[in-house]
């Protein structure tokens, strides 16, 4: 039996889990998504420097991930 | 042949250090027989030959008890094919017929001389073989290709026979004191079998002898190496010979999803008999009410992975309709109708892909090192058989994982890590792309183990590229709005 297969037996009790189920990407991207378009809309209210880290920061964190989840709920899995 | 001498008899100057004892002729043809030619270490005590022709191809079984002649230890044993025969031999493993558990058996092609008639597989035992002890080698291997439909085009509801060529006399590169060949036939209904002469029969017994739907050819006395008894047999197989010329299968990990993605390419043909003529519908149509046996192929079952989902089967049109999922806790099976009935000679391309949780096919193996384990193709499960001419298998791991290795007792002619460049990529993802010749459906349950390193900093690449890019488009509304590209004259502020 070749090195390989020994790690593949010996990792035996840690099968990949997914930070976020199948099941709830769906949730987790659209409430990520709809956070990072409350937050834009808020700094389009007043898009000065003073707002950037306020609201432009948490929008852009929350689309970067909120993307990421929706993309692969809707099938594509990157 | 000129050209050829000077290397001839290099490899016979080789051959004579290697062995004292070998003659090194000096005309031109013999030298370079005896150049090619293994060295004779070897001698077959007794040579059992099974020939299974139940499916669309030949498996062919060697069980041989060999003995070492030679004065020292010797491990490389050699088994002859026809050139242009190993081009179409696939899966050739040696074990040793008592020790079945015992492992260490390597077979590859041999490159004695390329100008020779004969090529051959060098089997390398565990260990060497002493002088005068012998060992029972079991050899496998498939032949594709090697049915043909005779009569080469038939009626569309006639029964179909194939014929299957071969040598009574098994192939070998040493001496063979005793051998026999048995053919297992799908059916009793076999219309011709070359008889050879009794003369020949080590018992003098008729030539071959049939049992019901097996057929024996032998047992035959001392026979030189190389020895050839061209026979052939005839017999009813009326069912498709699919042939699938390429197979391109990719494998997708996604840590992000939890997801495996499989899609398989195929390239299939039927080898079976031609139409004589024009396709009827009528006919077709009328016969699916008793649906007999038929040359053509109707329908491919793919067993899959339990928890498999999201089926899809496309071809170059669109969706094909025709096909049908059966998934529960116990199975998932895809059946698959092609857009049209295969006949003879006819060819079919399609897609068939398929999604599953990546937990069953991925565990982690401490720190950022994950190991993969996965069927190397899978493919449709027939009762008649499928052979691939060539599988291509890519796995696409994550952006940035490293370090990838991998196992598979499949034999791979080719081997390459690339990039695969896909939706969302900013680096490429990781690309491990192997290459198998001749291969078979019986070894669809083959798995291929893949270890790979996903560094922690890879694996938020993705959502950190869109970040930097939407954090970028606010700073620069913030500078923008910031400027003041009013007209007049600028109000002092104090």
């Amino acid at each position: 039996m070749s090195a390989l297969q020994e790690l593949w037996e010996a990792s035996a009790s840690q099968p990949f889990q997914p930070t976020i189920s199948k099941d709830s990407q769906f949730t987790v991207g659209a409430v990520l998504l709809l956070l990072a378009l409350i937050c834009t809309g808020l700094f389009g209210l007043n898009s000065s420097f003073k707002s950037l880290p306020i609201y432009a920061l948490p929008a852009s964190l929350a689309f970067g991930v909120g993307s990421v989840y929706m993309i692969c709920a809707v099938g594509v899995y990157v | 042949m000129r050209l050829l001498l000077p290397w001839a008899l290099l490899g016979s100057a080789v051959f004579s250090l290697a062995d004292p004892s070998a003659n090194a002729a000096q005309d031109s043809q013999k030298t370079v027989d005896s150049a090619a030619a293994p060295p004779q270490h070897f001698r077959n005590i007794n040579l059992v030959r099974n020939i299974n022709l139940e499916k669309s191809y030949a498996r062919e079984t060697i069980n041989v008890v060999v003995e070492n002649i030679d004065s020292k230890p010797q491990s490389e044993y050699y088994f002859p094919f026809e050139r242009g025969q190993i081009k179409r031999i696939g899966g050739l493993e040696a074990k040793d017929k008592k020790q079945p558990e015992r492992t260490g058996f390597t077979a590859e092609i041999a490159a004695l001389d390329q100008t020779s008639a004969t090529e051959y597989y060098k089997i390398t035992f565990p260990a060497a073989l002493k002088p005068n002890e012998q060992i029972t080698l079991s050899i496998t291997y498939v032949s594709l290709q090697s049915l043909d439909p005779l009569p080469a085009k038939i009626e569309q509801s006639d029964k179909q026979y194939v014929r299957h060529g071969f040598s009574a006399y098994a192939p070998s590169a040493y001496t063979t004191l005793k051998q026999k060949t048995k053919l297992k036939l799908p059916t009793t209904d076999v219309p011709d079998a070359v008889k050879l002469a009794a003369s020949l029969n080590a018992e003098g017994k008729e030539d071959p002898q049939r049992q019901g739907t097996t057929f024996t050819y032998g047992p035959y006395g001392e026979l030189p190496a190389g020895a050839v008894e061209e026979v052939s047999v005839r017999y009813e197989f009326t069912k498709p010979l699919t042939h699938s010329t390429r197979l391109e299968r990719d494998i997708e990990v996604s840590h992000w999803g939890g997801n495996i993605a499989f899609e398989e390419r195929h390239w299939l043909t039927n080898r079976a008999a031609e139409l004589k003529n024009q396709f009827s519908r009528v006919i077709h149509q009328q016969l699916q009410y008793y649906n007999p046996p038929t040359s053509a192929l109707k329908e491919l079952k793919f067993p899959l992975a339990v928890g498999s989902m999201d089926p899809y089967f496309t071809d170059d049109i669109g969706n094909v309709s025709t096909s049908r999922f059966r998934s529960n806790a116990r199975e998932a099976n895809l059946e698959l109708k092609p857009r049209y009935p295969l006949f003879g000679k006819w060819n079919y391309s399609f897609r068939v892909g398929w999604n599953a949780d990546l937990a069953k096919y991925l565990r982690g193996a401490g720190g950022d090192k994950f190991v993969l384990k996965v069927p190397f193709f899978e493919g449709p499960k027939q009762a008649e058989g499928v052979a691939y001419e060539k599988v291509i298998t890519r796995v696409i791991l994550p952006e940035g994982s490293t370090n990838v290795e991998y196992t598979t007792s499949l034999p791979l002619v080719d081997e390459s890590v690339t990039k695969h460049y896909t939706f969302m990529d900013t680096a490429g993802r990781t690309m491990l792309e192997l290459t198998a010749l001749n291969v078979v459906d019986d070894q669809r349950d083959i798995q291929l183990v893949i270890s790979y390193d996903y560094p922690f900093a890879a694996r938020f690449r993705k959502p950190i590229s869109i970040f930097a890019a939407v954090a970028a488009v606010f700073a620069i509304t913030a500078v923008v709005r910031s400027l003041d590209v009013s007209i007049g004259r600028k109000t002092k502020s104090s």
